[in-house]
């Protein structure tokens, strides 16, 4: 069945065009929810570096500006939204910006969210508040984010939604039941995203970050960067490339998947990290 | 704690412009790379700057010409690598190939197996001949290779690598229990030989193919293949091209805290059941 390959080649491979042009994100709009700090701080800057115009939104405007002036410096575009995620007026308000802004948009990463909400709670303690928290800032957040880009992206043709999850969408933690749930829930929610627009030209995929605090230390040696099955933490702008790659058109026939960026640790969760079991067969 | 208090891990935030994708100095080894599957993620890795090298596997002209119009690709780039032929499930054959060509071309820091491989067959009807062929040229020749590229890798602590694994790993269809069984093979060994050397800063992913035209599999059949375009999401087969982007960032410098994952590439089908 060689037939399509065939005809590939003779327009040249890739339509001619080197998997390093396919990895760059020039002439992209990317819109980063929590895009002031950490993680969504990290894959901004690496899509700025990649070509791409950024749109920044959160709920404090301090940390916006501040990757704004850094996005700025790398001779990018970037527009701040002060928006909560969780909001549909507010996020209406911020998809209609971005969209005035710099004409349209190509990729939405929903990256807003948090893990404190009814942490370290058993089942009995949790408040109906706790649940609302939790599903709201992870979940909430992403569905209206999407829900509010789609038109936009259906008129186009063509759109992205790259959907930020954890190692904890995966496995379950015990008293972290908000986090659990709803980023397991944000698996879901790219998978059958995937599922409704792939005939419309629009793509979802889902990053799973384990262990990458934005606050410590990453070279220094600590306890929890020994618990870790790549005996170290993840450092903030790992994910950037990642990211880079799931937004550009080198992953056009990627849709629906959530790739972990764990150094193992769902692989390996069964051991605790640094056991080396030795048996005679 | 607030990212402005600890100014001096800014850095950590931002790649400062450097091209991460970028695999110039690299030298990658890719295996079975004589099929458009090959082809496409060898030439991937040239264009993202790596040396390449690759392996043929038959005492044949035909499979020879291809290599060698692969490796020609390549050099057109301006990159090095050449082509050996080699038993992939004979481990001394392979070392001595690795030791040749490392000896030519430097060390090689990314093994990409892509040799595949599918055996489209009732279970009832194939014979214990048939599994061990499967499971011998689609996870043994796994096995050897990983092994004799590792032990060098570990030495020099760094490495990477990327085996090409079916959506078949963990799915079941017709006809495909013999390749299924070889695929869910390849992707146990992936993910504890990730975790085995992640320490040692090798890092072993899994590309994760669907149905790819020009690859064997039951695709290979008119009518299946009719059926899948209409069946997968994206409404295609995937072409070789596809798996170009993935691969390069599995194997790129930045990629070191992603292991022990599989990375499907596949329109979406695996999303289906």
């Amino acid at each position: 069945m060689y037939r399509d390959y065939t005809a590939a080649r003779r327009r040249g491979r890739g339509n001619g065009v080197s998997v390093l042009d396919r990895l760059r994100l020039d002439g992209k709009v990317v819109l980063v929810t929590g895009g002031g700090t950490g993680l969504g701080q990290a894959m901004a800057l690496a899509m700025a570096d990649a070509g791409a115009d950024i749109a920044v939104s959160g709920r404090r405007l301090d940390p916006l500006q501040e990757t704004k002036g850094l996005v700025e410096g790398k001779g990018r575009r970037c527009l701040t939204v002060q928006a909560d995620a969780t909001v549909t007026a507010d996020v209406k308000r911020m998809i209609a910006e971005v969209i005035e802004h710099f004409g349209h948009l190509d990729v939405l990463v929903n990256n807003a969210g948090g893990g404190s909400a009814g942490r370290g709670k058993t089942m009995v303690e949790l408040t109906d508040e706790d649940w609302h928290a939790g599903i709201d800032g992870n979940l909430t957040s992403a569905f209206v984010c999407s829900r509010e880009v789609t038109p936009h992206f259906l008129e186009r043709g063509s759109g992205r939604v790259i959907n930020i999850t954890s190692g904890w969408g995966y496995r379950g933690g015990r008293n972290n039941f908000m986090y659990s749930i709803a980023k397991g829930g944000v698996i879901q929610l790219t998978k059958t995203y995937a599922m409704t627009y792939a005939r419309d030209g629009i793509r979802s995929a889902c990053i799973a970050p384990g262990a990458i605090p934005h606050f410590v230390e990453p070279d220094a040696p600590n306890a929890r960067a020994d618990a870790q099955t790549a005996g170290r933490l993840g450092i903030t702008y790992e994910i950037g490339p990642l990211a880079v790659f799931l937004a550009s058109e080198s992953a056009d026939y990627l849709s629906g998947e959530t790739v972990l960026i764990d150094g193992g640790a769902i692989a390996a969760g069964v051991l605790p990290a640094g056991l080396v079991p030795v048996a005679e067969g | 704690m607030t990212n402005e208090r600890r100014p001096e891990w800014r850095v950590k935030f931002d790649l400062e412009g450097k091209n991460p994708f970028d695999l110039t100095g690299r030298h990658a080894l890719v295996t079975g790379a004589t099929g458009p599957l090959g082809r496409a993620l060898a030439t991937a890795l040239a264009e993202a700057g790596a040396d390449v090298s690759v392996t043929t596997t038959n005492d044949d002209g035909a499979e020879e010409v291809q290599a060698n119009s692969i490796l020609n690709e390549c050099w057109s780039l301006g990159r090095k690598g050449s082509a050996k032929r080699v038993d992939l499930t004979d481990p001394a054959a392979v070392n001595a190939a690795v030791e040749a060509l490392e000896g030519a071309h430097g060390p090689i820091d990314i093994l990409v197996n892509a040799s595949h491989g599918a055996n489209i067959k009732p279970v009832i009807e194939s014979s214990l001949a048939e599994w061990e062929h499967e499971l011998s040229r689609n996870a043994m020749t796994v096995f050897v290779t990983c092994q004799a590229l590792a032990s060098r890798m570990l030495q020099r602590g760094y490495g990477r690598i990327v085996n090409v694994v079916s959506v078949l790993h963990d799915r079941g269809i017709p006809n495909g229990a013999l390749f299924g069984a070889s695929q869910g093979a390849v992707l146990g060994f992936t993910k504890a030989a990730g975790v085995e050397w992640v320490r040692g800063g090798v890092t072993v992913n899994a590309l994760g193919l669907g149905f790819y035209d020009g690859i064997p599999g039951p695709q290979s059949d008119e009518a299946t293949h009719a059926v899948l375009e209409r069946y997968i999401p994206l409404r295609r087969l995937g072409k070789p091209e596809d798996l170009q982007g993935a691969l390069v960032y599995l194997v790129c410098n930045e990629a070191s805290f992603t292991d022990a994952e599989i990375f499907m590439v596949d329109g979406a089908i695996a999303v289906h059941a």
